[in-house]
């Protein structure tokens, strides 16, 4: 119990303290009120990149997250409509999710590689022009949420759980009526998969918005304060930016701020979420 | 209707090749790459196997595994995470099933509203604890040392809530027959309990292994001393310090990512589950 008052309540208590005040985690915190919530948000000489990490971060779920479970209902849509060979499949298409971030990080480096990477060589085939994927600053977020597709199987995992879940009974009644496949995802499966599409959404969404590990191994040029977020901060995540403070800037106190900002951030997201989910279910 | 079920699954299983080629070939590619000779990278069409760029013969080498493991520091991160994991997992199963077990079985004042409190922490994102828990590993001297990698993650709330609802399942009657036959309660923990859940302790054990081993956030921002870096914080520092020498970086990649794999190959029933169930921590 102690464990927890220690790792977790005391931690999580004394973020809210620190957020108020000025520390470099040497030297003992100086209270300094709400200066760094404002500071964070309306200084934009001292923070100049705040809004544009904000900006880069909702940017980057706007696409992920999407895009991850389209791929991943997809991908249970068919893993589920075959029995041979569905195992091997199903194990393929996993492997991406047990990768380390750094690991993720080094091999689409490469991938996305201007000259040698695999990407561009592929897009050659049809004859589409190479790209400097993670230098040019419109094409970093959906190269990033291209790699977050990627490694969307604990979706696809969960999805088909879901599908499983559907009574064949209904299924069959629906092609008894004459429904068409594609009439037969729309009106049944997919109302049918509600729940676990919510549950995705909201786990995705809080996931997308503390993205990290992955933009600080494909952003960070070597040590020291090096670490830029990409071209013109096009990669600058929230919490990219958050570490940038807390661990190179020594700014611990406005570091506690963006992370308490990022908290509340998410309860209110969750918790519309939820009301959603009541409504619908009244 | 034979051949028109075939006919009908054909487009299915060309989709499902098409997506499993593209989960599976950036593996490949990296794999390809490690074994290449640094001069037959860099080639003008992608080569998916290490063959000599003049003659085409086939060249692999184990040369490139050789320099990141003595100079890269690999080596010794290697260890390093293998160490970790070693004393991390197994102390972290025990210490969350005694958790779990108070939890569903000793009823002691508070209890309930204490776990209601834990599961709220839950909701916390880990980037807001971050900063305080850095501090408090600092006041522990824990800073920068093995401990400090291990003490701070050696109870999981999701973990305790997964063996919790396990032990709750599991009936009554046993431990009560087994205290009528003198038994105490550890010996009813280690020797009724335990031995039931084996199930739900793979799970836990297998997930929190394949999420130490990847971790990269938590080591990155507690450690300084490059001794001390487990794997993924070592690829992290070889991928930006050997950026224009990709088959080292995928000689690196290659060793933090095949031995996953490897347990995902042999434990891959339990590894679906426990994602299921966890969704690996996310």
């Amino acid at each position: 119990m102690a464990y927890f008052i220690i790792f977790l309540l005391y931690p999580a208590l004394s973020a809210l303290y620190y957020s108020f005040t000025d520390w470099d985690l040497r030297t003992d915190a100086a209270w300094v009120g709400l200066a760094n919530y404002a500071d964070l948000i309306f200084d934009d000489v001292k923070y100049p990149h705040f809004w544009k990490s904000v900006q880069v971060t909702l940017q980057y779920t706007l696409i992920a997250v999407p895009l991850t479970l389209g791929t991943a209902l997809a991908q249970a849509l068919l893993l589920n409509a075959i029995r041979r060979g569905s195992n091997v499949f199903r194990l393929l298409l996993f492997l991406p999710v047990v990768t380390a971030e750094a690991a993720v990080g080094a091999i689409w480096r490469w991938l996305y590689d201007p000259q040698y990477g695999l990407v561009n060589s592929f897009l050659g085939l049809f004859g589409i022009p190479g790209q400097n994927w993670l230098n040019t600053p419109e094409l970093v977020i959906p190269a990033l949420a291209f790699i977050a597709a990627w490694q969307c199987g604990i979706s696809m995992i969960i999805y088909l759980a879901g599908l499983k879940g559907i009574p064949d009974s209904i299924r069959e009644a629906a092609i008894i009526d004459g429904a068409t496949p594609v009439q037969r995802f729309w009106r049944v499966v997919f109302p049918m998969l509600r729940p676990t599409t919510f549950y995705l959404l909201v786990t995705g969404v809080i996931a997308a918005l503390q993205v990290f590990g992955l933009v600080y191994v494909i952003f960070s040029g070597g040590g020291g304060k090096s670490v830029t977020g990409g071209p013109e901060q096009s990669g600058l995540t929230y919490v990219l930016h958050l570490y940038l403070f807390a661990f190179r800037y020594d700014a611990m106190g406005a570091a506690c701020a963006m992370s308490f900002i990022l908290f509340v951030f998410i309860m209110i997201i969750t918790a519309l979420q939820f009301k959603f989910v009541k409504q619908e279910a009244s | 209707m034979r051949t028109s079920k075939k006919v009908r699954l054909t487009p299915i299983y060309v989709a499902l090749v098409l997506l499993a080629a593209v989960s599976v070939v950036p593996f490949v590619w990296m794999l390809a790459t490690s074994f290449k000779h640094g001069s037959d990278v860099y080639t003008k069409v992608p080569s998916l196997l290490p063959l000599d760029r003049k003659t085409g013969d086939w060249s692999p080498t184990l040369e490139n595994y050789d320099h990141v493991l003595q100079v890269g520091g690999l080596g010794q991160a290697f260890l390093n995470s293998v160490w970790v994991c070693l004393v991390l997992v197994p102390a972290k199963l025990l210490i969350d099933a005694l958790a779990a077990y108070s939890f569903a079985r000793i009823p002691f004042p508070g209890r309930d509203k204490l776990f209601v409190l834990m599961l709220a922490g839950m909701m916390v994102p880990t980037i807001t604890l971050l900063v305080p828990r850095i501090h408090v590993t600092q006041q522990l001297g824990m800073f920068d040392s093995g401990w400090g990698l291990i003490i701070p993650n050696v109870a999981s709330v999701l973990d305790i809530f997964l063996l919790r609802q396990f032990f709750l399942s599991l009936p009554g009657e046993l431990e009560e027959a087994a205290r009528i036959d003198g038994a105490g309660r550890m010996q009813i923990f280690w020797r009724i309990i335990l031995p039931l859940s084996k199930p739900v302790l793979a799970v836990v054990t297998i997930t929190s292994f394949i999420f130490h081993w990847n971790d990269l956030v938590w080591p990155l921002v507690v450690l300084n001393d490059p001794e001390l870096y487990t794997l993924p914080l070592a690829l992290q520092q070889l991928a930006s310090s050997e950026s224009g020498r990709a088959y080292y970086i995928m000689a690196g990649a290659a060793l933090a990512v095949v031995p996953v794999i490897v347990v995902l190959l042999i434990f891959q029933r339990r590894i679906m589950q426990g994602i299921a169930f966890t969704g690996l921590k996310s």
